[in-house]
């Protein structure tokens, strides 16, 4: 009994653990079939340039007895290959936004093969009976294969494209439809299903009722494509910050023609003349900012002149055309650079700097293999922090500009397989002290400043190597003679302007009558003449002694006498004048100095005279 | 969060202007400091004239010079 009851626990316990293992392989496995049910389909295949969008609306209604909080979907693998952009949303009834759909991708098991899975969670969970419009945006390249790959310079350039006429769900398609829109009309074939119709840039089909899980049914479309196929191979933008008042972008491109390779030779006279060559393309349109100034446009050899530019109060137009027209294959590089002003790019917020440009390429369909974007901030910025509205490569370099000592920061931000989608806004939020804009002007500042001072040095050095030998002697003498000199000049120039003053207060006594100022200037005017006297007796005496000076000293001594006789006379004047004022005899003034003013202006002659002569030694 | 957008210190129309009077004043101001070097004597010069001198030129000349690098569209 108790043996048996033993066997039969231990059986019971095995088969515990069976049921729970398949109950977890069930769970780790993403469960394919659900109640999910897709009760209406739209999707709308855009072919009208070389990237291929596919946005598909469904409308998803839960059947089952349990809530389903996410779906799947799928695209064939050698379109997700070259899938750039997945995004989804969803709403509600009608129209109305309900929130954003996340996307992962997965590996559910028992699907067909040669497919890529994606599974979609809802903003909230589907209850029984309940529907939702999901919209599912999709974008492409290469995926359109050219057929021919290569081409004359006459013929048109024409693509492929492969895709399912029936959606691949695994859920049941009640109602779909399907329609391609095509650049231009011409059409070499399709692949006709039932109910499928041509218009005249547009192929439709469907719809189709009831389509079970899992069904296909291959559809293909041959058609001309001579829209340009610009890709560039690289990119890099460079987004310079100045706080001193513009944001810098130049914009290096190596750009190629990804279209059907031509073959042949090209005629400049058929492409010209007969408009042979409808497959390349000979410009392309930059939108830049409406603000957007020194815009340039060059290549290796320098400024190309084939651009123009217009715009209005949005955008400003760069149209730019290569140096030749580009064929199939064919490649150019080229720079484009232009200033933004700084007011409309850069914000403050928290404490922080916060620059706000755009991601992607500026060029109208182009496909860019490679983007870098190089944020170069300024010297002395930290705490860097970039956000970007989807995921890219990062990371951080210095450049090294004008007027940089340890090299701006940069932050390079990378990322492959650019569909204009991605031309959206990033963010760069970094810490920046007022101190450092003026490193720049302080280094200008402190250059210049240096350069005198080597000025200074040089001219206050002595270079002589012997200190003894006679001929330095002699001109360190003579340098003394010479500061000798300079200075009894000064006092003489000194006494001069004091004589002047002293003309003045005589001129002023004539208006005014004022006698007393004009003896109070006297008076400082004798006070300042006794000085001045005082200070020339040691450069005399100087002056004697010294060997050099025998020369010009008769000269100097002839000065200082005329100046002392210059000075009596024009006391003299004074004196007289003022007296005559006090003694109200205004009559005979002019009489009286005539003689004494006849004196004065010879001499300030002469002296005038000795002093040129004194300035040539 | 308020977002305020950021200026030069200096409108960027000011630029050339300010370049064109503060290089005139500074090399004014040089040509004085030369002039002064090259006239006096080397017992009648005065250090602290020279510095004073040499240093309101450098000002005048490094802001002028800075300006100008930023009116030609080289923004340091």
């Amino acid at each position: 009994m108790k043996r048996g009851g033993g066997r039969g626990a231990s059986s019971r316990s095995s088969l515990c653990i069976l049921i729970s293992i398949i109950v977890a392989a069930a769970l780790l496995s993403t469960p394919v079939a659900s109640d999910l049910v897709i009760s209406k389909l739209d999707r709308r295949v855009d072919l009208t340039s070389q990237i291929v969008r596919i946005t598909s609306t469904l409308k998803v209604k839960c059947t089952g007895p349990e809530p389903v909080p996410e779906m799947l979907v799928a695209y064939p693998d050698h379109q997700a290959k070259f899938m750039n952009l997945l995004l989804s949303t969803a709403t509600e009834g009608k129209g109305k936004p309900t929130g954003s759909v996340s996307i992962r991708p997965v590996q559910p098991n028992g699907v067909p093969p040669a497919h890529t899975w994606f599974l979609l969670t809802f903003p909230k969970q589907l209850e029984t009976g309940e529907s939702i419009i999901i919209n599912v945006f999709a974008a492409f390249t290469r995926v359109l294969q050219l057929f021919p790959e290569k081409i004359t310079q006459s013929e048109n350039q024409m693509v492929v494209f492969q895709d399912s006429g029936y959606y691949l769900s695994p859920y049941l398609v009640k109602v779909q439809s399907l329609s391609f829109k095509l650049p231009e009309g011409k059409i070499e074939s399709y692949t006709k299903l039932e109910n499928s119709k041509l218009s005249k840039n547009e192929i439709k089909y469907g719809p189709y009722e009831n389509i079970p899980a899992f069904q296909q049914s291959p559809v293909a479309i041959h058609f001309v494509n001579n829209l340009p196929f610009a890709v560039a191979k690289e990119l890099v933008r460079e987004i310079e910050v100045s706080h001193w008042g513009n944001v810098q972008v130049t914009e290096h491109y190596n750009l190629f023609h990804g279209g059907a390779q031509s073959t042949g030779e090209f005629s400049r006279l058929d492409y010209q003349a007969r408009d042979r060559g409808a497959a390349a393309f000979r410009s392309l349109v930059a939108k830049l900012p409406a603000r957007a100034h020194s815009i340039y446009y060059r290549d290796a050899i320098g400024n190309i002149s084939t651009s123009n530019i217009y715009g209005d109060n949005t955008q400003t137009l760069l149209q730019i055309e290569p140096r030749y027209p580009m064929f199939g294959g064919w490649k150019t590089s080229f720079t484009i650079g232009y200033g933004l002003p700084l007011h409309e790019y850069l914000f403050y917020s928290d404490g922080k700097r916060l620059l706000n440009v755009s991601f992607g390429c500026p060029i109208d369909d182009v496909v860019v293999e490679k983007l870098i974007v190089k944020i170069v901030l300024p010297e002395g910025s930290t705490d860097i922090f970039a956000a970007v509205p989807f995921p890219v490569q990062q990371s951080e370099e210095t450049k090294f500009s004008h007027l940089d000592m340890v090299g701006r920061p940069v932050v390079v931000l990378e990322k492959r397989n650019v569909v204009p989608e991605h031309n959206l806004p990033l963010q760069v939020s970094y810490k920046f002290s007022v101190f450092s804009l003026l490193r720049e002007p302080l280094m200008l500042i402190t250059g210049f400043f240096l350069l005198f001072v080597a000025c200074i040095t040089y001219m206050n050095a002595d270079l002589t190597i012997s200190k003894y030998s006679p001929s330095y002697l002699a001109k360190l003498q003579w340098d003394e003679v010479q500061a000798a000199i300079q200075q009894v000049q000064n006092i003489i120039y000194r006494s001069l302007t004091i004589h002047d003053k002293l003309e003045g207060s005589l001129r002023d006594l004539s208006r005014t009558g004022d006698v007393q100022v004009c003896k109070a200037v006297r008076k400082t005017a004798d006070g300042s003449f006794k000085e001045l006297s005082k200070e020339l007796k040691p450069l005399l005496t100087f002056l004697q002694s010294s060997a050099q000076a025998l020369p010009i000293f008769s000269k100097v001594d002839d000065l200082v006498a005329k100046e002392r006789d210059l000075q009596e006379k024009v006391m003299l004047k004074h004196s007289t004048v003022v007296d005559s004022y006090e003694k109200k005899s205004g009559r005979d003034i002019e009489n009286k100095i005539i003689l004494i003013q006849q004196k004065i202006s010879t001499l300030r002659k002469e002296l005038d005279e000795l002093l040129d002569i004194i300035d040539e030694i | 969060m308020s977002l305020k957008p950021i200026s030069s210190p200096v409108p960027v129309v000011w630029y050339p202007t300010l370049a064109v009077f503060m290089l005139a004043i500074g090399l004014i101001v040089t040509a004085s400091f030369f002039i002064y070097e090259a006239t006096s004597s080397k017992r009648n010069r005065s250090l602290a004239k020279e510095l004073t001198t040499g240093a309101v030129a450098s000002v005048f000349l490094g802001f002028g010079s800075l300006f100008l690098l930023l009116a030609s569209g080289v923004y340091v």
